[in-house]
């Protein structure tokens, strides 16, 4: 059965592809399916912190920002094609991503979640204040995404257009994490958050596991960014706001940590709700808000807690006398 | 304007930031709990006041208790529904809930007090102090005050009282505390109701600087942090020196070099200190 869980998990998020069309390909659902792809792959990124370090990075939004200008920029300013921001996206994420990671190498819980935050608010003065990147106004008019590969390809910015990028990256960063989780770098992160003092005696260097998870998090959020700056045409500050932070983490919590498609199906849940459920601007941030702070209150383990409560009643149903087996 | 009309204007500031930030570290200190709707409280706090001087025209001097009674209330709310998670110290979980409440509070005031920015106006704003080329306001004044009493105050309650040791030994070990039949439960919520009803105070007291809004939040106080690290996690005369010393150089920063990169600098401070000395400048 845990066998076949994952690629179960795959297939399903593939099948994803076909939502839009069987939706009756109305570009309301194209929009809705392409934003999802694109916000569920950010907070993937978030993900990687939370779930697998254990700590809460709210300094996700610098990396996804950094994605999004560094698309809109070189594709406005110097004409660059999608292959050539997205490595540009890449590259700046990395870097941001390395010095953030460096500052706060040494820095735990409260104190890593704070500083990660000041450099969000630093980063977002500097993106308000500074005409090189556009200061208050953006960076207003990005071209259509250019993605072409042997002669063949894709240009386009409409939803419709982009769904199929916006699947493509879904798929890789799934991939990309499941792989991750069974790597060496995904297993040391988890025991370093878990038990600490057994990591130090199996010979893993903490900080040094801490750091590179950190990095790695970062082009996830940034490839993000760079396709939501061609979906919206526009940059600007507000890449920045709490909205996309509060996102991240009910996304990450809501179903349940450490599940593949935990942030994909929590982003999902959220995106319809607001396209299609709206109670106006102000209603959604009280359900966002709301979401979040009564899973963690009342079943911190998200919504899959439910499914275990489920099982065991099934369970002590089944049989009275032999006791539910602990998996 | 003359270096004493700035050095004026960063303790007027600094006073702003210690009395804000102070909620904050003494929850901090005692119940390590980051409480990320600080901002949303302040907003709250202000409007609450703004609210009772206009809906129910009660005088300035009347809301501003009101608001720090209001907030008081709300605080034991909102710990009684942490208080679970409070117990089993899952500093992780609870940082992202009041991050949640925080938004929660956000979209409820813009829905209550609508989206525009509103005046909240003390008596005290408008009646200036002038010595030659130097001015300051009454309400700069009663600011610095409270803010130098309510430390004065905290500062005898935790060092020189019952109350305070209790608060002393929870901060130090909750279970060890626990053991010897300290209910640190209560202890948790009435930090949590301080830091509640001290940044309504804050807000009575500081937010008639300058328009309120209901999307003001956690930005709005967010150089506060900047005052609770430095100080020392959980330190009340060290958060009053560094609110001060904050105060004089986003002023003197903002003056000499330039107005809208002052957060910015503030930050980059800390970045360099935290690098440095992880666990704040009077490290433990």
């Amino acid at each position: 059965m845990k066998a076949f869980a994952t690629p179960a998990a795959l297939i399903l998020a593939a099948l994803a592809y076909f939502v839009p069309s069987v939706a009756g390909g109305a570009p309301v659902a194209y929009a809705a399916c392409t934003t999802i792809a694109i916000l569920a792959v950010m907070a993937y990124g978030a993900d990687l912190i939370l779930s697998y370090l254990g700590e809460v990075s709210l300094g996700h939004t610098i990396f996804w920002a950094a994605g999004g200008y560094a698309a809109s920029m070189l594709a406005v300013n110097a004409g660059w094609n999608g292959w050539q921001t997205a490595a540009a996206a890449i590259a700046i994420s990395l870097i941001l991503a390395a010095v953030l990671g460096l500052v706060t190498l040494r820095t735990r819980e409260f104190v890593f979640s704070l500083v990660t935050y000041a450099a969000a608010v630093v980063a977002m003065e500097v993106a308000f204040n500074w005409s090189f990147l556009g200061g208050s106004d953006g960076i207003v008019g990005v071209p259509p995404l250019e993605l072409t590969l042997f002669g063949r390809g894709i240009t386009g910015s409409a939803n419709a257009d982009l769904w199929p990028i916006a699947w493509v990256l879904l798929m890789l960063t799934l991939l990309f994490v499941e792989r991750f989780r069974r790597s060496r770098l995904g297993t040391s992160a988890l025991m370093v958050q878990m038990n600490p003092d057994l990591a130090q005696a199996l010979g893993v260097d903490a900080r040094a596991v801490r750091f590179l998870v950190f990095v790695t998090s970062a082009p996830i959020s940034a490839l993000a960014g760079w396709l939501y700056a061609y979906q919206r045409a526009y940059v600007g500050p507000d890449m920045f706001e709490s909205y996309f932070l509060v996102l991240m983490l009910t996304a990450i919590v809501v179903v349940g940590r450490r599940l593949l498609l935990g942030p994909l199906i929590g982003t999902a849940l959220i995106i319809m709700q607001q396209t299609f459920f709206s109670i106006g601007g102000d209603g959604d941030k009280i359900i966002l808000g709301t979401v979040l702070a009564a899973i963690l209150l009342l079943w911190p383990r998200g919504l899959i807690g439910l499914w275990d409560v489920l099982k065991r009643l099934r369970a002590s149903a089944r049989s009275t006398t032999a006791p539910a087996p602990r998996q | 304007m003359t270096l004493a009309q700035q050095l004026i204007n960063g303790l007027v500031l600094g006073s702003g930031y210690a009395l804000i930030a102070i909620g904050w570290t003494v929850l901090l200190g005692a119940a390590r709990l980051v409480n990320f709707a600080h901002g949303q409280l302040y907003m709250l706090g202000a409007f609450i006041a703004w609210a009772a001087m206009t809906k129910l025209g009660v005088n300035y001097f009347v809301a501003v208790p009101i608001a720090v009674l209001a907030l008081g209330l709300l605080g034991v709310l909102l710990q009684g529904m942490m208080l679970r998670l409070v117990m089993q110290q899952n500093l992780t979980s609870l940082m992202i809930v009041t991050l949640g409440f925080g938004y929660v509070f956000q979209g409820g005031a813009a829905r209550t007090f609508g989206g525009d920015p509103e005046r909240f106006i003390s008596p005290l704003q408008n009646a200036n102090i002038r010595f030659g080329e130097i001015w300051f306001t009454w309400q700069d004044v009663l600011t610095l005050v409270c803010t130098l009493v309510l430390f004065g105050a905290l500062w005898l309650v935790l060092n020189r009282t019952r109350l305070g040791a209790l608060v002393r030994s929870v901060a130090e070990d909750p279970k060890l505390a626990q053991l010897f039949g300290i209910d640190a439960a209560r202890v948790y919520i009435g930090v949590f109701v301080f830091e509640c009803a001290a940044v309504a105070l804050a807000a009575g007291l500081v937010a008639p600087r300058s328009p309120i809004l209901a999307s003001m939040g956690f930005d709005e106080v967010i150089l506060t942090f900047v005052v609770v690290v430095l100080g020392g996690i959980g330190s009340v005369g060290g958060s009053l020196l560094a609110g001060l010393g904050l105060g004089m150089f986003t002023a003197l920063f903002g003056a000499l070099v330039s107005p809208a990169y002052t957060t910015a600098a503030a930050f980059l401070v800390l970045l360099v200190v935290l690098a440095a000395r992880p666990r704040g400048l009077r490290a433990r």
